[in-house]
């Protein structure tokens, strides 16, 4: 690809938008560029982005879980009411993975092999795994946890960086080199490109749905825990309507909603545009609803802009005929 | 060797009165200093933090504070926002932070790096529970007295007892749990208030829609319930309105802490008899003066300490007794609202 075909791409775009903004957020705010600023920008997103991962395999394997946010809630709240009781924290915390991988098996069950449609299955498990996370913690906060936890969420590991903002470094890589590099990248594509032609080539693709769907309960369940040791403690409203950011992250990347198209550098793009909005608007004092249109009005361009940059190409090219 | 012997004993003979009258002495506000405040409510849009906002700067212009109060607000879908803002803000180096909590423990984390970094945390309306790295919270009223003005009202409307139920915020709003506990504590042990039976405590999260649907909830649930109490803005104003709409009113009255302005209809049309509320302007403007004070150096936030909040006059800070941890400001009192009263409140 040449360089100036690379820059009309999708990502070239997100690649502009991103330098247009930091360059924004350098010369508008003197605290951008501190260190502790620029952790604090990954670590109040930290378990989106995480969850982000998983979501986009799902997605460019033309599916979609509206669940996450709510297995997230589920495992934190198994966590909490186990360790309440009086369970040693680390069964616990392998108790609440169990929990987010159960959830995805039971969405990838009705996917698979039910052969129900993921939008109406996940959207079901949204309303279902929060209910049982509420069901156990009631209207309580549960906190009070060993240091150890609550540090993985607030203090640093590695220099200046916590173990939330090392385990996303580590996923990002390992779910770029599943995608990019691997037999199961391929199947990925393939399933969400013509579900028919890669059963006919060999995929068992009843058992590689019902795999994502595991990995993606899991992966939500892991974030969960992420997210209830930055806080400190846990309610059932934990990470309410987090599902909406987190797809919003992987279709402003650049992987279609109809599956088989997308890529990872492109979701690592739209993640750091977002993030970096975010903070600016942050610091600029800008918060609220104000933050939310400007980031819904982005998302609104990012399915506007390809489709009428089409529509035009095409267009062009029918008069040249 | 004498000589300094004498001398430190005549230091100490001057310092003993004066340290005395710093006891009794009342710390006044230095101003015209430029101090970066944010003054973070629960989330936008309700109506009392708009008023809280305006008391701040009416005492902003009082002490001539050059640098502009930020008023940050998380929507009200996205609690955990307000840890958004406070790390945004301790990023900025601001001077002091005043939060009325509406996530409990779970702002904990952010607000000890705010603290840490030496900003002071003035919380109002709703405290931090543990008090940890919370320099005084200001309270509008006595919480304990909160619990006894709910079970007055709740008497006053049914004079000979009867079922009711709590329409609550937000599970984790510490104001609200607090004031419930002390309504709880109050039925338990005075038996003036036995006759009153509390049968159900909900919570509709302050949105309108959810405490709507809740206060219709709790009316199918207990068939005999005969007053729903709403000890939070939002849930009154929709519980009320729900009564009214599903032509309840004979039935189920509604009472609870609410805004004269909000809730003329329902006094004057019988929905809702009586209700109470402190002056949200006022906890606005006496919360940042003693932020501004703690900040520029006037006062430190220790037990015991005396000063004067410009028009309102002189408070002390002192143990909350409703925590185990933490001071507080206590600024009271209630006014309860009824026909008689709620019209001129409005104007």
């Amino acid at each position: 690809m040449s360089a100036l075909s690379r820059l009309r791409s999708w990502e070239g775009l997100l690649l502009v938008l991103l330098i247009v903004i930091v360059g924004l957020n350098v010369t508008k705010t003197p605290y951008y560029l501190g260190v502790g600023n620029l952790v604090n920008l990954f670590q109040l997103s930290i378990e989106k982005i995480i969850i982000a991962l998983t979501m986009t395999l799902i997605i460019i394997s033309g599916e979609i879980d509206l669940s996450v946010a709510s297995v997230m809630c589920l495992a934190t709240c198994v966590m909490a009411r186990l360790f309440e009781a009086g369970v040693e924290l680390p069964l616990a915390l392998a108790a609440a993975l169990a929990s987010g991988a159960l959830a995805g098996l039971i969405n990838g069950a009705c996917v698979a092999y039910l052969g129900l449609p993921s939008l109406a299955v996940t959207l079901a498990g949204l309303i279902g795994y929060r209910g049982v996370g509420r069901i156990l913690v009631e209207d309580r906060a549960i906190g009070g946890y060993p240091a150890w936890f609550d540090a993985l969420g607030q203090q640093p590991l590695v220099g200046p960086l916590t173990f939330s903002i090392v385990a996303f470094l580590v996923l990002f890589i390992v779910t770029a080199v599943v995608l990019n590099r691997s037999f199961v990248g391929r199947i990925v594509y393939s399933m969400g490109t013509n579900l028919e032609a890669a059963r006919f080539s060999g995929v068992r693709v009843k058992w590689a749905k019902l795999l994502l769907f595991v990995f993606s309960g899991l992966n939500a369940a892991f974030a969960g825990l992420l997210y209830a040791a930055r806080l400190g403690s846990v309610r059932g409203d934990m990470a309410d309507g987090f599902e909406l950011d987190i797809i919003t992250m992987v279709l402003l990347g650049g992987v279609s909603i109809f599956g088989g198209s997308g890529n990872l550098a492109g979701v690592g793009l739209s993640i750091l545009v977002i993030l970096n909005l975010r903070n600016g608007m942050g610091l600029a004092n800008i918060t609220g609803n104000a933050q939310t249109s400007v980031i819904g009005a982005l998302l609104i361009l990012s399915v506007l802009v390809p489709n009428l940059a089409r529509l035009i190409h095409n267009q062009w090219k029918g008069r040249e005929a | 060797m004498r000589k300094i012997l004498l001398t430190t004993a005549a230091l100490a003979l001057l310092a003993l009165p004066s340290g005395g009258f710093a006891a009794d002495a009342v710390a006044t506000a230095t101003p015209g200093k430029a101090l970066k405040m944010v003054l973070l409510p629960k989330f936008s849009g309700n109506a009392v933090f708009d008023l809280a906002h305006n008391g701040a700067l009416e005492a902003q212009k009082e002490l001539k504070n050059p640098t502009d109060l930020q008023f940050l607000a998380p929507p009200a879908s996205s609690p955990t926002g307000q840890i958004d803002i406070i790390t945004n803000a301790t990023t900025q180096g601001v001077n002091a932070i005043m939060i009325s909590d509406n996530i409990g423990e779970q702002l904990a984390p952010a607000v000890k790096a705010a603290h840490d970094k030496g900003i002071k945390i003035v919380t109002w309306d709703s405290q931090i529970p543990s008090g940890a790295n919370e320099d005084v919270f200001v309270a509008q009223v006595d919480f304990n007295e909160t619990g006894k003005v709910m079970a007055d009202m709740a008497l006053k409307i049914l004079p000979n007892g009867g079922k009711f139920a709590i329409l609550s915020a937000s599970p984790d709003a510490s104001n609200q749990n607090a004031w419930i506990k002390a309504l709880h504590e109050l039925l338990k042990t005075d038996p003036k208030y036995s006759k009153l039976q509390e049968v159900d405590l909900v919570y509709g999260n302050d949105e309108s829609e959810k405490s709507h649907n809740q206060a219709l909830a709790l009316v199918d649930k207990h068939p005999d319930l005969q007053l729903i109490m709403a000890p939070t803005t939002i849930g009154i104003v929709a519980a009320a309105k729900a009564m009214q709409d599903e032509k309840l009113c004979d039935k189920v009255k509604v009472s609870g802490l609410g805004l004269p302005s909000e809730m003329v209809a329902y006094t004057m049309n019988g929905c809702a008899p009586a209700f109470a509320l402190w002056d949200f302007t006022n906890l606005g403007y006496l919360t940042y003066y003693a932020a501004y004070m703690l900040a520029a150096g006037d006062m430190k936030a220790e037990e015991g300490i005396k000063f004067k909040a410009g028009r309102m006059g002189e408070y002390t800070i002192t143990k909350d007794p409703t925590r185990q941890h933490g001071l507080r400001i206590l600024m009271g009192p209630f006014s309860v609202y009824d026909k008689s009263n709620v019209e001129a409140a409005t104007k």
